[in-house]
């Protein structure tokens, strides 16, 4: 028999419970959270798509793995373990442990970037682009024109415009450009992938120049996942053989474990240059930890060395970006607007669209994310102008042209049922969305804003009316 | 009963993996006779670190499987709060990942160029954060701080005098705070009283500075209270804890001593203009404020680990299988710092090997022969971690002399090593004594810039 639906190559072995809510108790509970996401008490969250980064859940393996850590403060014999899993799949040289991602982004910006220097990359991050800041460099956006119109149907929205970057390099010189900072997938543009052949092309230019180009590898082995789908010479190689290409186009590369590598925390910066390593060796000691721990515990480097075997098996990535494709396609059916085509780690609702009645000053993805919560304890985050932040220069509010919601997936945690009660409440939301009502800051933070600020609606004192 | 037993079984075991005289003396060839360049696996008995290295209950185990991984509002966290904001009385409660996450955090915030910051004594990462940031760190223990042999009870105390001695000199308007370190680690782990804490707090209120304490191991250093204070015998750890955070505005703390603890620590504030800068900071570097670069399940382990902690019976064994090293090793005529710390038993290297000269680095000779000897690692205290500008020091010289004192440091793992261990090491410690005319000293051949004691390599003289 043809099989014609995916399924979980694993079994439960153990389970969290979750408290149900009615909706008198998330009207109060998002009131109290000033309508924004991130202020909610996970206990009072149904199902959680904050986001998909540490939150997945760990094989017994990986389990098993908690209790060989080796807690002590150097030589652990689970950083070696973590160092040949990095060398054997990703291909670097050299493995410096740091707590999570932003650790390794924090190094890498600060040993390459001078004052003055640009740094280009296919669209920004939030806590990438203020460490490139702090550092005293600028952010360049080089990524395709497609991947800032969420309706273009295009298989690789994440890949960087060559003539952009050529025309960067003309403005600017190489000589101020440190690095390219290449995301895979693009989290920004909606989980999307870039293209091996658009790899292959950006270090070629950069070689040509003189340009160091770093990994983003968050979720790089979601991205050879897609390569591997929609670039026909690939469709018979495995995903390891893709991130061993992918990565031997680049000089290293940041990581956050808590997203492909299936850990709750935990993240490293590699890099094949041996001056690099020494200096970011050095550099770890003082804002993470010995350069044999970086401030995790020895099992967190042992969970992290295990995710990453686990990581590139067909089937587990089969699964993974399978769950992703079948909430998208429940909603797509419906003609609910999504950032097309369906990215890798969640679906994200294009919230102009959904919302017309909404001015973008009054923050139509937020507002969303608070109305999905009133229906149904799904939680989900802005992806918008409330990320985006204000001008420096200006004081006025940057207004992207994506105005998204994300639907960030964890990995391994939630089955097809509760994917099913998600695509309802934004199918029932959809068809009801004139009773949304848009909001205004009541308190407004200087950075990273949406992490903590607070909201009221323009109107009445519901985000969804009755 | 006269007999201190631990409070606890074992639930799991570790594996140590037994090597031979041969094989060590290769390993640290290769290692550039530097013990933090030693893998793990080829370590007896590891007592480099006091930090990090406990083993958990079974109650913490069970937190971690509980752990709540959530991005956002975690219950984990709001447990961890909770019973952090009882034992403290603090009602800010930032998490980090270590320690020095929360002093680099703090110091980024209040330090800087010209300010100068005291405390009864820095410990190296804690000095490598404030220069990082500008700002100068000033030492200012008591006298008998410096002489091993005096059996002072609150060898850990801060010079009072000194201190206002020291505002009159450069004026208040240049520290920004003052600190104090409890228990004093780089002071061989001694106690600071509570007298001498609240003598601190009054000066700080005359000058209108604020007191921050480095409380990585407040309830070894409340117990000693409790042990030493005579009008303090009859209070409980708990109600010693309180009252020290009570006199304190802030707090830096590793969980990964007295929280018990695998990894994580905190940041504790009153101020709410400070806090906000704080929360700020956190999120670009560490992690959201509800989780701080940790795990959730690590919040569970530091919430059950701090309430374990300063359960008397516990620190009774603590303390107690400290001493009892100490005690053996005086027998064994090891001279060491007296009396034994909280954490600790710290080896005087220069009285030990008076034929090495101070620039060819007594402790580290010594640290090299207890691993050759018996695969025992401990860590130099004296001129390698403190002893030249660029790195960090406890008595740091500008003209790059060494240290004051020459200390081996015997960090004792909570919970981990048993009596026989113990006995082990005190009969590695007396091989060693009967051989010291025999030990070398060393000459560094390659140094790096920050924390050099960390990566630093050697050759034998």
């Amino acid at each position: 028999m043809q099989r014609r639906s995916w399924a979980e190559p694993f079994k439960i072995k153990m389970v969290e419970h979750l408290r149900m809510t009615t909706r008198a108790d998330r009207e109060r509970a998002i009131a109290e959270a000033g309508c924004n996401t991130f202020l909610l008490r996970s206990e009072d969250v149904y199902i959680d798509l904050l986001t998909d980064s540490g939150t997945s859940a760990m094989s017994d393996h990986q389990w098993a793995g908690m209790m060989q850590g080796d807690e002590a403060y150097a030589g652990s014999a689970n950083f070696y373990h973590l160092e040949s899993a990095v060398r054997e799949f990703y291909g670097y040289q050299h493995v410096i442990p740091t707590h999570q991602g932003r650790g390794a982004e924090h190094i890498l910006s600060q040993l390459c970037i001078r004052r003055g220097d640009f740094v280009p990359g296919n669209m920004y991050f939030t806590t990438t682009k203020v460490h490139q800041e702090l550092a005293g460099g600028q952010f360049v956006d080089v990524i395709v024109d497609q991947a800032h119109d969420p309706g273009a149907e295009y298989a690789f929205k994440g890949n960087v415009d060559l003539d952009k970057l050529t025309r960067l390099v003309e403005r600017v010189g190489a000589a101020r450009i440190p690095y390219l900072s290449l995301h895979a997938t693009v989290n920004m543009a909606g989980g999307q992938p870039i293209s091996m052949a658009n790899a292959r092309d950006v270090a070629r230019l950069c070689r040509r120049h003189g340009i160091k180009v770093f990994l983003d590898a968050t979720r790089a082995v979601e991205n050879c996942y897609f390569i591997k789908q929609r670039e026909p010479e690939y469709a018979d190689k495995s995903l390891a053989e893709i991130l061993r290409e992918l990565c031997s186009y680049t000089d290293g590369c940041t990581m956050s474990g808590k997203k492909d590598c299936l850990v709750n925390i935990g993240g490293f910066l590699a890099v094949n240059d041996d001056e690099l390593a020494d200096a970011a060796q050095n550099m770890v000691v003082i804002y993470e930890g010995l350069h044999t721990y970086g401030g995790l515990a020895g099992r967190d480097m042992e969970a992290m060395a295990i995710g990453i075997r686990e990581s590139v098996q067909y089937d587990h990535m089969h699964a993974r970006i399978g769950q992703v494709q079948y909430l998208g396609e429940m909603i797509v059916r419906e003609g609910v607007p999504v950032v097309r085509p369906v990215g890798g780690h969640g679906i994200f609702l294009d919230a102009r669209r959904f919302l017309p009645h909404i001015p973008r000053e009054q923050f139509p993805a937020q507002a969303l994310a608070a109305a999905l919560y009133v229906d149904s304890g799904v939680r989900a985050m802005e992806r918008g102008a409330v990320s985006a932040g204000r001008d420096p220069a200006t004081g006025r509010n940057h207004y992207p042209r994506l105005e998204l919601l994300r639907l960030a997936i964890p990995r391994r945690v939630y089955t097809q049922a509760h994917m099913d009660v998600t695509a309802e409440s934004v199918i029932a939301l959809y068809q009801q969305r004139d009773r949304i009502v848009g909001l205004k800051f009541t308190y407004e933070p200087k950075h990273l804003r949406f992490f903590r600020a607070r909201f009221a609606p323009v109107e009445g004192d519901k985000v969804l009316g009755d | 009963m006269k007999t201190i037993i631990e409070p606890f079984r074992i639930k799991s075991i570790e594996p140590i993996r037994m090597t031979t005289r041969e094989q060590r003396e290769a390993i640290l060839r290769a290692a550039g006779f530097n013990l933090f360049l030693v893998r793990a696996d080829d370590v007896i008995i590891d007592l480099l670190t006091d930090s990090g290295t406990g083993a958990m209950s079974s109650e913490q185990w069970a937190g971690i499987m509980r752990g709540d991984e959530s991005y956002a509002g975690a219950a984990s966290f709001y447990r961890f709060q909770a019973r952090i904001q009882e034992l403290t009385g603090f009602e800010h409660i930032l998490p980090t990942h270590q320690g020095r996450a929360s002093e680099r955090i703090l110091f980024e915030l209040i330090g800087g160029p010209g300010k100068v910051i005291p405390n009864n004594a820095h410990f190296d990462t804690t000095r490598a954060n404030i220069e990082h940031s500008g700002a100068t760190a000033v030492d200012l223990p008591i006298a008998e701080a410096a002489d091993p042999g005096c059996r002072h009870p609150f060898k850990g105390n801060m010079n009072v005098e000194a201190l206002e001695r020291l505002i009159a000199e450069v004026g208040r308007e240049r520290i920004p705070l003052v600190i104090v370190t409890v228990t004093n680690n780089s002071g061989g782990g001694q106690p600071v009283s509570l007298e001498n804490l609240r003598a601190v707090r009054s000066v700080c209120d005359r000058y209108e500075l604020p007191l921050f304490l480095d409380a990585c191991r407040f309830a070894e250093n409340a117990y000693f209270i409790k042990q030493r204070e005579p009008s303090q015998a009859g209070r409980s750890v708990r109600e010693i804890v309180l009252e020290m955070f009570s006199l304190a505005d802030g707090a830096t703390n590793s969980a990964k001593k007295d929280g018990l603890a695998n990894i994580g620590g905190m940041l504790l504030l009153r101020d709410a203009c400070l806090l906000q800068r704080a929360s700020n900071l956190l999120i670009l570097t560490e992690g959201f404020i509800t989780y701080g670069g940790l795990a959730g399940r690590d919040l569970e382990a530091m919430a059950q680990g701090f309430e374990e902690v300063v359960d008397e019976d516990y620190l009774a064994y603590r303390i107690r299988s400290v001493e009892y090293v100490g005690e053996r090793l005086t027998e064994a005529d090891i001279p060491i710092v007296q009396p034994p710390g909280g954490h600790a038993i710290y080896i005087d290297a220069a009285a030990l090997c008076p034929h090495i000269p101070r620039e060819q680095f007594p402790g580290q000779a010594v640290v090299c022969d207890l691993y050759r000897m018996g695969g025992v690692r401990a860590v130099e205290i004296g001129s390698v971690m403190f002893g030249k500008a660029g790195s960090a020091g406890m008595d740091r010289r500008d003209d790059g002399s060494p240290a004051r004192l020459e200390l081996v440091r015997l960090a004792m793992p909570r919970r981990v090593y048993t009596q026989s261990h113990m006995d082990y090491v005190v009969e590695v410690c007396a091989a060693l004594g009967n051989r010291r005319g025999q030990l070398r000293g060393l000459r560094m051949v390659y140094e790096p810039p920050v924390l050099r004691h960390f990566t630093a390599r050697f050759e034998e003289e």
